[in-house]
């Protein structure tokens, strides 16, 4: 039987594998998708939550509405890597320390 | 001027006046204007007109009630002082006195002087003397007695370094002033003694016949003066600082050094000044405070007196200088006014003053004339010898009849054989000493035999002068045989003075008896009302074998000096040298106070500088010293702490700055990491 | 308007005017300087003449007997509780400063004159010049304290770079060594006029005060102040009038020089240039002195008599440590600067004494000081200027090459050594007779100080008799040779202008000496009646 405890372990599993992914990697589009890992780690247990809200569909409706965001966001941190990389030449982020203090 | 006089007691006063005041107009005519040539002739006839008042004053004034006139001069405090004059039997006298010696001496000095290109500056100068000498004579109180008793040795001073290129005249005329200076304090502090307890300066007031002094006794150690009590001890100051005074300005004992140097003067000055008038002065002071005196203080006078009387005589019978011998001699004769004043012979010794006055200044004249034609001779042949010094002289009476003569005269007088004024003053004095000697111990004997035994080396001294330079041969012509010799006697400028002064030597001026002093017109003015007469045999045997004695020594004086006999006393003994050294009083002076003061005054000098400024700079060191402490604190304990803290908050501040890299990772862990341990603190706790 | 007000600030205006004048000018500053010193001088001449003398004008204690007075609420502030603050512009002279402004005028001429030397910037050295002599008159006529402090400070700030300047070539250390002694001295008389200040108080308007005259009143001190003589209080042990006495005597004896307090002085004099050595030596000792009988006696009468005994000693060491040290001297004009300490040791003495007769002296000592002293170092300029250079043995026989030169230094020692006839002699003569008299009248003084101070006259005599044969008389011997001789010429008509009225002056009052003391005489009398009776 597959309860909730395993989508949430899921959850955190990938979760974890999305942060390390964004905390490591030195290619902005992989640090992307380990934001993006994470986010969908954060949908999976809004969905698995859902199971709970059987009346209103909460948990569906956030994860619909998270995906939205998560694609508007992706596009734009997309955009935001190309006009990084047409400035800097590169897309390592390491490389990008404008704001260093 | 007082209004309360009578009118001839008034013109008395102006023509006093007159003749004080006129030298000195004679003096800023030739100060101001340069008269050259006729600076002689003012001053000369300056003096010659206040001769003629002198002369009145005298006529109306000797043996009448004294005149005392004042104007108010200034008020100090609750004191006034007065400027006035006061004319009585010794201040017409001496006004009288000094008149008649400074007119001969100013026609000598116009021949005197008149190569001379300071010949205008010299009769300045002396017209100022002229002038403070006579006002002296004349003043009423102490503060212008003490003023013009100053300028006198001032216009001494300017006098004796006339020629003031020379070297010897300059240190000359210094030690003059100094040692003049030394009795000006003296007189000083006396004058504040007096002043201190009796308020007043004035001299009428304080030593007339029942004056404040004469009213204040002595009993007790106290000084007692109506309400005024002191202690003794300041009566004797006054006496000593006026004996200071008398020492320094008549020459005695121990301040008389300075006269035998100021012979450094042209030889007309110390006529006037040297011999006959200012050094005259510290007797005149005498005479002035006489009744200040106490017994004992009276007989120092005496002591002293008598001493430097011997001592000068000592002194002049080995010199060599002509002019010095006779300065040496004036020091003696001074010293015997000043004993007279000291036994109480009052009288006499003003009689000595005065006739010593005139055969002083004629030896002085004479003197003049004879070391002008040594002068002549030394200019003609070029030589390069002392025209002072008496061992080149000689024989010189058939070449200078005139000054022979004189010169004769006023010897005779000096040594006091009769028929000579010198005679019937100077055995006055030596009859009083020995009376008054029979009233004291009898150890008090011994001045009036010093003083015979000083009359004998008197009447050596004079000898050796006139045989050494009138008799014999001329010795400069033994020496340089080719020599030239233009001797003369010197013109009437010379002549007429020193004859007239040569008859002021003679006993009818004084006395129409020449045997007995008692009847001298000047001895008879000055008694006390209780004088006693001839009580004793010393009246005749003591001139009768001072004479006689004095005759011996004479003879003795030409067999040796004119007949070349051996002298039986040799030149090369330790007495010959202390004589000939002056018994070494300059080298003493020089060692014990010259030398010695100014050691004194390069160690103060050298206190000065390491000693207080040391002391200042000890203390500017510290003072620095403190500030650089001071500033090292400043720069490490409290600006240390700021700096500390700018440190650390610099240091926060990187630490903090290290995390704002720039990186978003970094940003991003950094987020992780803080919510972990957060959680993890969380679960902790 | 106010004769005094005017003597006073005419030199700022003057001042002031050399100022705004473009520097092109500079040639006609000094007569510029020349005119103002003129007029102070027809000014203080006219105070004179109209100084009304007699027992109702004698002034010193009585606010209402000074003549010329000029009272005007200067500094008023509100303090709340302790009531206001009350400064006054109070000027005002008696008998113990008139003859000084007179003798102050004539001086300032002369250095005037002497300043003809002076050829760098030209109008920085005489708006200074003016400034200290607007200081010098200010101190002698300002009857508050605040006002005397601040002419006091202000004189001290011209002369440091007058000295400092224009000076010689050790002239920053003469200049800070005199600005320090005298700051020394002045910082602390603040603290006493400050304690002053806040013991006494006005009768009239119950406010504390800085008038001076008020000050000599023991009834206008608040009960339990400081300075009030019914509390006595102490300080660090000692009674605390006895103190403010020391102090205000302290910063006043620099200024005199009294020794040890003078090494100062001869720094000061070498070092300075001429016309400031002329206004040190000629007037400003002369505030030392005047300070001395105005503030310290005048203030603290009662502490005056107790430490006379002091005063004269000091008064003595002064006259014959001074002399000596001249004794010793190869610069002349150090010599001169010793002689006077050694000559401002009678002013001292004289007002020990605390009779008529000393205080008189000292008052005359200082005006004919101020005479003598100036010759005597313009004299010194003369042969400096010359050939820049004052040694003793590198002169002899100046006499032959300088006749009328060697005339005015004859006339100028003997002067100063107190001949008669000239006006040390009277002052002199005085200044020991009143402290000898001291012992008979009150018993200040032992007799022995005067008779010590006498010798002092012998020693001056030594000195510059001595100076006189070695660098005057004698056949002429020059260290410099033939140039030196070319150089030393006799002296011009500037110079003499300047001599003349000093040798006159000093003439005038040697002869006439009531020209002084009938001035002064009533202020004495007053002084001396009001100290008396402090004397147990």
């Amino acid at each position: 039987m597959i309860s909730l405890t395993h989508y949430l372990l899921v959850g955190a599993c990938l979760f974890c594998i999305g942060l390390y992914v964004a905390l490591t990697k030195r290619n902005a589009i992989q640090i992307l998708i380990g934001i993006e890992l994470m986010l969908n780690a954060g949908i999976l247990n809004l969905v698995a939550f859902g199971k709970f809200d059987k009346a209103a569909n909460g948990g569906q409706l956030f994860a619909l509405f998270a995906i939205v965001l998560a694609a508007a966001t992706t596009a734009v941190a997309l955009a935001i890597i190309l006009n990084v990389y047409r400035r800097y030449k590169t897309i390592d982020p390491n490389k990008v320390d404008k704001l260093k203090g | 001027m007082a209004q309360t006089l009578p009118y001839q007691q008034l013109t008395t006063c102006y023509y006093a006046l007159t003749a004080v005041v006129l030298p000195v107009l004679a003096f800023a005519v030739n100060f101001f204007l340069k008269k050259g040539k006729a600076a002689g002739w003012i001053s000369t006839i300056a003096i010659g007109a206040t001769t003629v008042f002198a002369a009145i004053v005298f006529k109306q004034q000797w043996n009448a009630p004294l005149i005392h006139a004042t104007i108010p001069w200034f008020t100090i405090g609750g004191t006034a002082v007065n400027a006035g004059i006061l004319l009585n039997n010794l201040s017409v006298l001496l006004l009288l006195l000094v008149n008649v010696i400074a007119l001969p001496v100013h026609i000598y000095s116009m021949a005197y002087m008149s190569h001379d290109e300071g010949f205008s500056r010299y009769f300045t100068y002396l017209s100022f003397f002229c002038f403070s000498m006579l006002a002296l004579v004349v003043v009423d109180n102490l503060v212008l007695f003490y003023a013009f008793w100053e300028l006198v040795g001032f216009s001494s001073y300017l006098l004796i370094g006339f020629w003031f290129t020379r070297d010897k005249a300059v240190q000359a005329n210094k030690k003059a002033f100094i040692m003049n200076r030394i009795g000006d304090v003296g007189l000083l502090i006396a004058i504040m003694v007096l002043f201190s307890q009796y308020h007043t300066f004035d001299l009428n007031a304080l030593f007339s016949a029942d004056g404040l002094v004469a009213n204040s006794t002595l009993t007790n150690g106290l000084w007692i003066n109506g309400t005024s009590t002191i202690p003794a001890v300041w009566q004797y100051l006054a006496c000593a600082g006026l004996f200071l005074a008398v020492a320094a300005k008549s020459a005695q004992f121990p301040l008389h050094t300075w006269l035998p140097d100021a012979m450094e003067g042209p030889t007309s000055v110390s006529a006037l000044i040297h011999a006959a008038t200012m050094v005259a002065a510290g007797i005149f002071l005498l005479g002035r405070v006489y009744p200040l005196f106490s017994v004992h203080e009276l007989d120092a006078l005496a002591i002293i007196g008598c001493f430097t009387a011997f001592m000068a005589a000592s002194i002049a019978i080995t010199q060599n200088d002509l002019k010095r011998i006779l300065a040496f001699s004036t020091i003696s004769q001074l010293g015997f006014m000043v004993m007279a004043m000291g036994i109480g012979a009052y009288a006499s010794s003003l009689f000595h003053l005065v006739t010593h006055a005139f055969f002083k200044c004629l030896l002085f004249l004479v003197a003049g004339a004879v070391i002008h034609e040594m002068q002549h001779i030394r200019d003609e042949n070029k030589l390069d010898f002392d025209p002072q010094n008496i061992l080149y002289m000689g024989g010189l009476r058939r070449k200078m009849p005139i000054t022979f003569i004189t010169a004769v005269i006023a010897g005779l007088a000096l040594v006091g054989l009769p028929f000579t004024s010198g005679y019937l003053s100077k055995d006055g004095i030596l009859i009083q000493a020995f009376e008054w000697s029979d009233t004291k111990a009898g150890v008090f004997k011994i001045i009036p035999i010093l003083t015979l035994i000083t009359s004998w080396l008197t009447a050596f001294y004079v000898a050796r002068l006139v045989f050494k330079v009138f008799f014999g041969k001329f010795r400069l012509s033994e020496v340089n045989p080719g020599l030239k010799l233009h001797v003369h006697d010197g013109p009437w400028k010379f002549n007429v003075p020193m004859i007239f002064l040569a008859i002021c030597c003679l006993f009818p001026v004084f006395s129409l008896n020449p045997f007995l002093y008692e009847h001298a017109w000047i001895y008879k003015s000055f008694l006390p009302s209780n004088f006693l007469e001839r009580m004793n045999p010393y009246h005749t045997i003591i001139p009768i074998a001072l004479n006689i004695l004095s005759l011996l020594v004479i003879y003795w004086a030409y067999a040796v000096y004119v007949l070349d006999k051996k002298l039986p006393l040799k030149q090369n003994n330790w007495l010959f040298a202390f004589s000939y050294y002056q018994w070494y009083f300059n080298e003493a002076y020089q060692k014990v106070f010259v030398q010695p003061v100014l050691a004194i005054s390069t160690g103060l000098f050298a206190f000065d500088r390491k000693g207080i400024d040391g002391l200042i700079h000890f203390f500017n060191r510290i003072i620095l010293w403190v500030a650089k402490l001071s500033a090292a604190i400043d720069r490490y304990v409290v600006d240390g702490f700021l700096h500390f803290v700018v440190a650390l908050v610099r240091q926060i501040g990187n630490f903090a700055r290290s995390f704002q890299t720039g990186r978003v990772q970094y940003y991003l862990l950094t987020t992780v990491v803080a919510i972990v341990a957060w959680v993890i603190l969380k679960i902790l706790i | 308007m106010n004769l005094l007000t005017l003597l006073i600030f005419i030199p700022l205006l003057a001042g002031l005017v050399i100022a705004v004048m473009p520097s092109s000018l500079r040639g006609s500053f000094k007569y510029i300087t020349l005119l103002t010193a003129v007029i102070q001088l027809v000014l203080s001449v006219l105070i004179y003449l109209n100084f009304k003398t007699g027992a109702t004008h004698a002034g010193v204690v009585h606010e209402d007997q000074f003549q010329f007075v000029q009272k005007l609420p200067w500094i008023r502030l509100n303090l709340g509780g302790v009531g206001d603050l009350q400064i006054d512009y109070f000027v005002g002279i008696d008998g113990v400063s008139v003859t000084l402004l007179v003798m102050s005028a004539l001086v300032m001429i002369v250095a005037v004159i002497a300043s003809w030397e002076i050829k760098t910037n030209l109008k920085g050295y005489f708006i200074l010049f003016l400034i200290l002599d607007m200081a010098v008159f200010g101190v002698f006529s300002a009857l508050d304290f605040f006002l005397f402090y601040l002419f006091y400070e202000l004189m001290l700030l011209p002369l440091y770079f007058l000295i400092g300047m224009w000076g010689g070539p050790r002239r920053e250390y003469a200049s800070i060594k005199f600005f320090l002694y005298t700051l020394f001295g002045s910082v602390f008389m603040l603290l006493v006029m400050v304690g002053l200040y806040l013991s006494v108080k006005d009768p009239v308007t119950g406010n504390h005060t800085f008038n001076i005259i008020q000050m000599m009143n023991p009834a206008n001190y608040d009960a339990g102040s400081v300075f009030s003589a019914l509390s006595h209080q102490t300080i660090l042990g000692m009674p605390a009038r006895m103190v403010g006495f020391v102090v205000l005597f302290i910063a006043f004896a620099i200024k005199v020089p009294v020794v040890p307090l003078h090494t100062w002085l001869p720094d000061a004099h070498v070092e300075a240039p001429t016309p400031v050595s002329i206004l040190l030596a000629g007037v400003l000792l002369k505030i030392g002195g005047y300070g001395i009988i105005r503030i310290c006696a005048g203030i603290f009468p009662d502490a005056a008599v107790q430490s006379s005994y002091w005063l004269g000693l000091l008064g003595v060491i002064s006259i014959l440590y001074g002399a000596l040290n001249a004794l010793a001297q190869r610069d002349l004009k150090r010599l001169i600067a010793y002689s006077s300490v050694s000559h401002m040791g009678f002013v001292l003495l004289g007002i020990a004494s605390f009779t008529a007769e000393g205080i008189s002296g000292a008052i005359m000592q200082m005006v004919s000081h101020g005479f003598l002293s100036s010759m005597l170092f313009f004299l010194v300029g003369v042969v400096y200027t010359r050939v820049h250079d004052r040694d003793i043995y590198n002169f002899r026989g100046l006499a032959t090459l300088m006749p009328s030169y060697t005339l005015f230094v004859v006339i100028a020692f003997f002067a100063s050594l107190g001949l008669p006839g000239f006006s040390a002699f009277v002052a002199e003569a005085f200044s020991l007779a009143g402290a000898f008299k001291s012992a008979n009248t009150n018993g200040l003084l032992p007799q022995w100080m005067a008779a010590c101070g006498a010798l002092g006259i012998l020693l001056g005599a030594g000195y510059f008799l001595w100076t006189l044969q070695r660098m005057f008389f004698g056949t002429p011997l020059l260290k410099g040779g033939e140039s030196w001789k070319l150089s030393l010429t006799d002296i011009n008509w500037r110079e003499r202008s300047a001599l003349i009225p000093l040798a006159f002056m000093a003439l005038l009052l040697g002869v006439m000496p009531s020209l002084v003391f009938n001035k002064i005489n009533d202020s004495v009398l007053l002084l001396v009646d009001f100290t008396r009776q402090f004397i147990k």
